[in-house]
């Protein structure tokens, strides 16, 4: 009996811990990393998502998921289950790949070698750069800066002309800097952009970060991407937190501190954050 | 993945000394002290990043400095009567949020250490770590052996204050598990026909959940180690660290409700080799009282 297949499933190649379905034809392409868990401000993915969107990228490749991520069960957000995957993209004209993943819950060392062995082998690529939220204390009135970590001095200088401010920290790492770890070892330079989020915007999407990162990726491959969503969406969510604030004093109050260099405590920011989120999402 | 030597030392049918953390860190407490008494020089390591998550990064003005991983170390010394290799294990590889060793990894790491004995020339590895019992902590802990042969049962005997797993009462016939690492090498050395013996200094039950280091018992155990290896240990090394932390032990005491301290000092008028267990108003007490770790771990009777 014959089996019909699609083109697709004609095209899939299971290679060791990839699924390739095919493999672009890149000249040393730009590796661009989003994570969608532990994503502050929902910024990796909204960054990746809309470039993936509006460059017409295309599903190229998956890392084999088990023994990678939890099977006990399923996440789900926004009512719909999520099933964990790091999946490749290609956006061929830009020459930019897209990694966009869940943390992986195990081996994280051997996951993130499977990372750059495909953007350098399959792909050629030849630096990369991953999308965070750095959750900070400024109001989100005010303008925010894209903090960065680079693996490689060299890297750093070449990208000086874009305003990017190098972030300090001493702590238990991020998934994106254990990847700049790995990196470097391997001699691939990359950098980490994290643009700061106001901890009561953590929890929502914060569109203001995400233009703020885009800017940067527009500059640096000449993009010309119309941001005008974010623009938009960081306008209505201003407007729907200045309407809060004329509603309720004690809001109004507790941002203003934060406008004057102030700050909250511990159960200041949780009432801030609570009454914040309840308003965004309750008119989403 | 493996392991990384940095020199070859040239050693005369070593031993090898092995040490994890674990309830009250008795075990790595102990071997962590006679390494740094016989100044054991460091001379190799087991790759930390299939086993771990790193534990800290430091970034300095937009540069990735460093990332930091718990340390999985060899070491070697000279003492008259034996030579010895050390490794040292900052944590135990677990798989999920568990705090002791088990599944692939653990065995894994075991193999490893393995390894690295058996291209050194060693025939016997001991492992350390803590004995759940009736002892009162004001008590001297006792040190319970676990071995792989029955020759190494005999030898035991000749041990300071140290008695086998049957002999300690509530043991049986001396069953039981010893959780992680410090049970798993034993398992994987006997498989590999290396001899194997755990020495476990003793722990009082209701501390055995309170994530407080017990050096009294590791005390105990270097003991034993400085008998195995001809040398004298000066044991003050651990008085100021002991000293602390029996402060807020005899605290704890302090607070117990009378009935419930009559019944535990009974336990010092006791033979320790009679059996009994905790009673319930004691263990209420007990669990009202400390935080359990999140996991079952050490050594305890089946």
């Amino acid at each position: 009996m014959l089996t019909t297949i699609s083109k697709r499933e004609e095209t899939r190649v299971e290679k060791g811990p990839f699924e390739i379905h095919r493999v672009p034809r890149l000249e040393a392409p730009y590796l661009i990393v989003s994570w969608r868990v532990n994503d502050p401000g929902d910024v990796g993915s909204q960054v990746t998502d809309f470039l993936i969107e509006k460059l017409g990228g295309q599903e190229i490749a998956e890392i084999k998921p088990l023994g990678f991520f939890m099977f006990g069960g399923v996440r789900f957000k926004g009512d719909l289950v999520q099933v964990p995957e790091g999946k490749f993209w290609v956006c061929e004209k830009q020459s930019l790949l897209i990694f966009r993943s869940d943390e992986p819950a195990f081996e994280h060392h051997t996951f993130l070698n499977l990372i750059l062995d495909f953007a350098e082998s399959h792909c050629h690529a030849k630096e990369f750069y991953t999308v965070n939220g750095a959750i900070s204390s400024i109001p989100h009135s005010h303008s925010r800066r894209l903090l960065t970590v680079f693996n490689q001095s060299e890297f750093k200088t070449s990208l000086s002309e874009y305003g990017l401010e190098g972030m300090s920290w001493e702590g238990p790492p991020a998934i994106s800097s254990y990847l700049l770890w790995v990196a470097k070892r391997r001699e691939i330079p990359g950098v980490s952009l994290w643009p700061e989020i106001p901890f009561y915007l953590a929890a929502v999407q914060d569109a203001e970060a995400a233009k703020r990162v885009l800017s940067f990726l527009n500059h640096r491959f000449n993009l010309a991407l119309d941001l005008g969503r974010f623009e938009i969406g960081a306008m209505v969510q201003n407007e729907r937190i200045a309407q809060l604030r004329r509603e309720n004093a004690e809001t109004d109050q507790m941002v203003h501190r934060l406008e004057n260099g102030e700050s909250l405590n511990e159960e200041e920011q949780l009432k801030l954050t609570r009454d914040i989120y309840d308003v965004l999402k309750k008119e989403n | 993945m493996g392991i990384q030597f940095y020199q070859r030392p040239m050693l005369d049918h070593p031993i090898m000394i092995v040490g994890w953390p674990g309830i009250g860190n008795i075990g790595i407490i102990a071997i962590n002290t006679l390494k740094d008494i016989l100044k054991a020089e460091e001379f190799g390591e087991i790759e930390s990043w299939d086993f771990f998550y790193p534990r800290r990064v430091s970034i300095q003005e937009g540069m990735l400095a460093g990332l930091e991983f718990p340390t999985n170390k060899f070491y070697f010394c000279r003492p008259k009567k034996t030579d010895v290799v050390f490794f040292i294990g900052e944590e135990q590889p677990s798989e999920g949020e568990r705090m002791y060793a088990r599944g692939e990894k653990a065995y894994r790491m075991a193999n490893l250490v393995l390894d690295a004995a058996v291209e050194l020339g060693c025939q016997r590895v001991y492992t350390s770590g803590a004995c759940v019992s009736m002892v009162h902590h004001q008590m001297k802990p006792r040190v319970v052996a676990v071995t792989s042969t029955e020759r190494l049962r005999e030898e035991i005997q000749g041990y300071l204050n140290t008695i086998l797993m049957s002999e300690l009462a509530g043991r049986g016939e001396g069953e039981g598990t010893i959780t992680g690492l410090n049970g798993l090498l034993l398992a994987v050395a006997k498989k590999r026909g290396l001899e194997g013996l755990c020495l476990m200094g003793e722990i009082p039950d209701w501390l055995s959940g309170a994530l407080l280091p017990y050096p009294k018992a590791s005390k105990s155990v270097l003991e034993v180690f400085g008998g195995i290896l001809g040398v004298d240990i000066d044991l003050s090394i651990l008085e100021k660290l002991e000293k602390q932390i029996e402060e807020m032990i005899e605290g704890f005491y302090a607070k117990f409700p009378p009935e419930t301290k009559e019944e535990y000092d009974q336990r010092k008028l006791v033979s320790q080799a009679t059996s009994g267990t905790i009673t319930v108003q004691a263990q209420i007490y007990v669990d009202d009282h400390f935080k359990k770790g999140g996991d079952e771990g050490g050594e305890r009777p089946v």
